[in-house]
């Protein structure tokens, strides 16, 4: 009987294993293996090791653009955060059916290719668009506000398009928060933002931080975001790493700053899990 | 597992369709820059012909010089690398020799266009489209521009679109101060650098894909921009003006090529004559109206052509100095 269970176990996970054993495993392996290569002036290898991709990533240009991509996702991260907790706070004295409805509503736009609903903002936020024509037609403004090709652009469609990863596991760990708890808050005297501080706060802060890294790593490299609303004046790591392996055909350079993000990656990862954390809640919702 | 599962049922159709494709002689691999030909143009000459087209798109010379060399080989048969991939797809041994008895329609190009620097004696590569940079301004709003230094003027605040690339980019710079679009002299490149700093304030911003809609949109009222794309903008807003910069630009050169090792040569040169075809020619240029090398459908003089060809310079392989141009960029942004 066990026996026949266990079969059964590893005849369903082969797929997946080999699955990640061949497109994620050997890729990453790959990845790190070039990291440590020369580059040539086709854009080919020179299969010989050297540490100097690491050391470039300390260039002054570089560490600045480091900074500047975890200053914008810090930003989102943050924006992502003030806007998940009233929501989710705000959803639980809703109906059950209510409730469920909205929470669709929140993963509606997957449905639809991120970089088309991108695109769709620039109708919105341009120059002549539908939010500067509205607000001139009103007479609330006179000129034009410059909602796009600048930070605000970026930070805009970083919120939007990431805003779902924070909704979602901070919902859930609100969701979970015994009433009863709330409610003798509330009975013993405490105000509504004394409420959410000592309350609800210290029951969700994991929820809050496996949301902020469902947020800022991908912050960090949605270079089509930078691109398209940020007009390509500024530089993420994503946007350093594809041009590499593009434009400047450098692709140990661009494997050494991806192995760079990782470890970066891992690092928070960690200190998430030194808050507590659990790795579940990071894979599913 | 929802995306691995399409993931691996895209996998799957493609090793598919890489299966059939090596069955069927009647067909001809064609891997060319996206929007480039008119579909109807594909469809006419299978109609004529009876050859299939697979046709396959890039977005830069890298990127196609990456699905060349990571595919077997025959896996294409025509690609379209510009000027400096020419050179460098030769160095490497990637393509094989043209041979113009095969091509009815070889009189029709122009011999301005032959004999180019990357390939003197057109041994491996035949022109096929010329693009160049230029600069485009709304007059209705701008005074006349004639050069890269004009676009330095505070009035133009945030009004200028540049290309998103960072070697016709950087090289118009290095053009406005008078050095070679392909000069890597660090000093050059910082003074470059200072120019772009001058103008910082008056960039809004970079785009390669679509930088005609900045200017029909009106977000911004100069660009530089690629020429086709400069007379699109115009056949929407007549009020803007197209100038070939007095202190140069930069020409780039779309070539037909075959691939070494390609499996269907016979079809190769049928597609290419194809192409050359006058009524054909024309067919693209209406679409996208870049210079055509076919001299019965030219829509410039020759003396203007030879102004446009001796004023503006090829990009070239600057070789690992490529690094120097990408450490500058990372630097502007």
């Amino acid at each position: 009987m066990n026996k026949k269970h266990s079969i059964e176990k590893y005849l369903f996970t082969i797929p997946v294993i080999i699955y990640s054993l061949l497109l994620i495993l050997l890729p990453l392996l790959y990845v790190l293996l070039i990291s440590f290569f020369k580059s040539d002036s086709y854009g080919g290898m020179i299969y010989t090791f050297t540490l100097s991709n690491y050391i470039e990533i300390f260039n002054i240009t570089y560490v600045r653009i480091f900074l500047k991509s975890i200053g914008i996702a810090l930003i989102t991260t943050t924006i992502c955060l003030f806007i998940a907790y009233p929501f989710a706070i705000s959803l639980m004295s809703k109906k059950e059916t209510t409730r469920n409805l909205l929470i669709k509503l929140v993963m509606v736009p997957f449905l639809t290719n991120s970089l088309i609903r991108t695109y769709g903002w620039i109708v919105l936020l341009r120059k002549n668009g539908i939010i500067n024509s509205a607000l001139i037609g009103t007479g609330i403004i006179n000129s034009p506000l410059s909602l796009m090709y600048n930070n605000i652009g970026i930070i805009i469609g970083m919120v939007y398009t990431l805003l779902p990863f924070m909704i979602l596991p901070v919902y859930s760990a609100v969701s979970k928060v015994d009433t009863s708890l709330i409610e003798a808050s509330y009975d013993l005297g405490a105000s509504k933002i004394k409420t959410f501080t000592k309350v609800y706060l210290p029951l969700t802060i994991s929820g809050a931080f496996n949301g902020s890294l469902m947020v800022f790593i991908p912050a960090i490299g949605y270079f089509f975001i930078t691109d398209i609303l940020g007009g390509g004046k500024i530089m993420i790591i994503g946007n350093l790493i594809k041009n590499q392996f593009l434009t400047a055909r450098n692709w140990p350079f661009g494997a050494a700053i991806s192995i760079f993000l990782i470890i970066m990656t891992l690092l928070l990862v960690r200190i998430y899990k030194q808050l507590g954390g659990k790795m579940d809640d990071l894979g599913g919702m | 597992m929802k995306k691995a599962r399409i993931f691996l049922l895209v996998i799957c159709g493609l090793l598919m369709t890489g299966c059939t494709s090596n069955k069927d002689s009647q067909i001809v691999n064609v891997l060319n820059w996206s929007s480039y030909i008119p579909d109807e143009v594909i469809k006419d000459f299978e109609k004529e012909t009876g050859i299939k087209v697979n046709y396959g798109t890039y977005s830069s010379n890298e990127e196609l010089l990456a699905k060349v060399s990571s595919s077997k080989e025959g896996t294409y048969d025509v690609v379209f690398p510009s000027d400096y991939m020419v050179e460098l797809m030769i160095g490497k041994n990637m393509l094989e020799e043209m041979d113009i008895s095969q091509l009815v329609n070889y009189e029709n190009i122009d011999e301005v266009f032959l004999n180019q620097s990357y390939d003197e004696n057109n041994k491996y590569s035949l022109p096929f489209l010329l693009a160049t940079s230029v600069i485009a301004y709304n007059s209705e709003n701008i005074p006349k521009i004639t050069d890269y230094k004009d676009l330095l003027n505070p009035a133009y605040k945030n009004d200028i679109v540049l290309l998103d690339d960072e070697r016709i980019t950087i090289g118009a710079f290095l053009q406005a101060l008078r050095y070679d679009i392909n000069d890597y002299d660090d000093s050059h490149l910082e003074e470059a650098y200072n120019f772009y700093n001058q103008m910082k304030d008056n960039v809004k911003a970079f785009d390669s894909d679509s930088p005609k809609s900045f200017l029909i949109t009106n977000e911004t009222n100069i660009g530089i921009l690629w020429n086709a794309e400069a007379i699109l903008a115009q056949d929407h807003n007549s009020k803007i003006k197209i100038v070939y910069p007095k202190s140069g630009y930069a020409l780039s050169m779309d070539n037909y090529v075959i691939v070494k090792g390609a499996n269907h040569i016979e079809n190769a040169y049928k597609f290419i004559d194809y192409l050359l075809r006058d009524d054909v020619c024309q067919k693209i240029i209406d679409d996208y109206p870049y210079i055509s090398t076919n001299k019965n459908t030219s829509n410039y003089s020759e003396e203007e052509l030879k102004n446009i060809l001796s004023n503006g310079s090829y990009i070239k392989n600057v070789s690992e100095n490529i690094k120097k141009f990408d450490r500058l960029w990372a630097k502007m942004k």
